[in-house]
């Protein structure tokens, strides 16, 4: 163990939006002490989301993504180390060691190592086989769609693989959805709202497969062949593997954090002191006791990583609002609001059929929640409502 | 040009989609901020693609609001 020690005031584990945004309070904060972050990809933070639009279509390109220049770093004597990641921590030392075998010694830690796909072993390695979480997953898949014929098989209909599903429909390929429940995105959202985003899709032309798993699967030289529950085969030159994620907290195994998810308080803090966590890899309590759900979307990621900051200047977290997400598929503007109850009533404002409605989501005694379809005008009062029913 | 953008600070997020789009009309820091003008239609089309929703229009000569 002769290897140099690097002294970090803070160190944050994972370089994506929370890290960012933790940075930027910290030093808005007045914050002057050292800090160290650790990227485990070849690039300083960038936003995520475009990858699965404006990248895949083409609009823009994944080195335009980063939040800010690399002077914007120098200028705030903040450290990136790309290409690096953490592989243990050592919380009663304040250690934490690099894939390299170097150790960080940290005053403050926060963990936002974020959350990797869940793998699917049945399709073994191929290069036809993708997944999408970073930018270098994003310009294989679209360099496959730029040489391939065009046909897609997405595995799995959230929302990573219903915006590829859209993005590549809107490319003019091929493209069949396979998901083994009942509907789309059912975690999200209610069995109804979920068969009206399996009705875009199939309008699209997009080829929904629902209540239908993969059984087996066979590489051949030009495509990969897949036999489904239903005794279909489906056959496709690029296959999409989206079937969620999982945090990405192995490496905290022996420090007990991991694996899965990270409980916090309000503030960001874990079980162990000086050890914080945010974005995907923490799951935060949710506005109502009953609802402590990780969200494992980009304004949770934000809050949070600002939270924190917030914490390590000693001030407390700001008053969070209803979670929300927003998705973008097929020309549609998709927002949901608030955690939709479970067994919830679906109330309609608007018209599906023309894809211009608000759907509001009760069950009595929750906090309501709402998905709103091409009607952004309405988010400022739907957030409002929600936000006047969780308890203070 | 009668739409004037208004930035309501505790919805935005810092997302930054406008300055995507508008990037003479919006600068994003910690928040959005309003450093130009541009064509009704461009403000619109801002403001309803802004995730957050954080974008208010208001007319110039009524002092109405117009969106959201």
């Amino acid at each position: 163990m002769t290897r140099a020690v690097v002294d970090a005031d803070v160190l944050i584990a994972g370089g994506g939006l929370a890290a960012q945004r933790c940075c930027e309070t910290l030093r808005r904060g007045g914050f002057d002490g050292r800090i160290v972050v650790l990227c485990d990809e070849p690039r300083a933070p960038y936003d995520r989301p475009a990858l699965s639009k404006a990248v895949l279509m083409g609009e823009r390109e994944v080195n335009t993504l980063a939040y800010r220049e690399p002077r914007w770093y120098e200028e705030h004597e903040i450290e990136l180390l790309l290409d690096t990641a953490a592989r243990e921590l050592d919380a009663t030392a304040h250690l934490v060691e690099l894939q390299d075998g170097s150790r960080v010694r940290y005053g403050q830690l926060l963990i936002a190592t974020g959350s990797r796909p869940r793998p699917l072993p049945l399709f073994g390695e191929s290069e036809r086989v993708h997944e999408l979480r970073t930018a270098a997953d994003a310009q294989a898949l679209r360099d496959m769609f730029a040489s391939s014929s065009g046909e897609l098989a997405v595995i799995g209909a959230g929302l990573i693989g219903l915006e590829v599903a859209s993005a590549a429909r809107t490319l003019g390929m091929t493209v069949t959805v396979i998901e083994a429940a009942p509907t789309p995105l059912a975690r999200a959202l209610p069995p109804s709202l979920g068969l009206w985003i399996a009705g875009l899709h199939r309008e699209h032309g997009v080829d929904v497969r629902l209540a239908t798993a993969v059984e087996g699967v066979e590489h051949g030289p030009h495509d990969v062949q897949m036999k489904l529950s239903d005794g279909s085969q489906v056959t496709a030159e690029t296959v999409l593997l989206a079937v969620g994620t999982v945090p990405a907290t192995e490496w905290l195994t022996s420090s007990g954090l991991g694996p899965g998810a990270i409980h916090v308080d309000a503030g960001g803090r874990t079980q162990l002191p000086d050890v914080y966590a945010a974005g995907d890899a923490a799951c935060y309590p949710g506005p109502h006791p009953e609802q402590r759900i990780p969200t494992q979307h980009w304004e949770a990621a934000a809050r949070q990583g600002a939270t924190v900051a917030r914490s390590l200047l000693g001030q407390e977290p700001l008053p969070s609002p209803p979670s929300m997400f927003w998705s973008d598929q097929h020309g549609r503007r998709i927002q949901l609001v608030g955690h939709s109850p479970d067994r919830c009533h679906v109330e309609l404002d608007g018209d599906p059929a023309a894809s211009d409605f608000v759907a509001w989501l009760t069950h009595p005694g929750l906090p309501p929640a709402a998905m709103l379809v091409n009607r952004p005008d309405a988010l400022p009062q739907a957030r409002a409502r929600i936000a006047a029913s969780h308890p203070h | 040009m009668t739409y004037v953008p208004v930035i309501d600070e505790s919805a935005c997020l810092a997302h930054g989609d406008c300055e995507e789009i508008a990037p003479e009309v919006f600068r994003v820091e910690d928040v959005a901020t309003v450093i130009g003008t541009a064509p009704d239609e461009q403000l619109m089309e801002v403001a309803r693609a802004c995730p957050a929703s954080a974008i208010v229009l208001v007319n110039n000569e009524s002092g109405q609001q117009v969106y959201p």
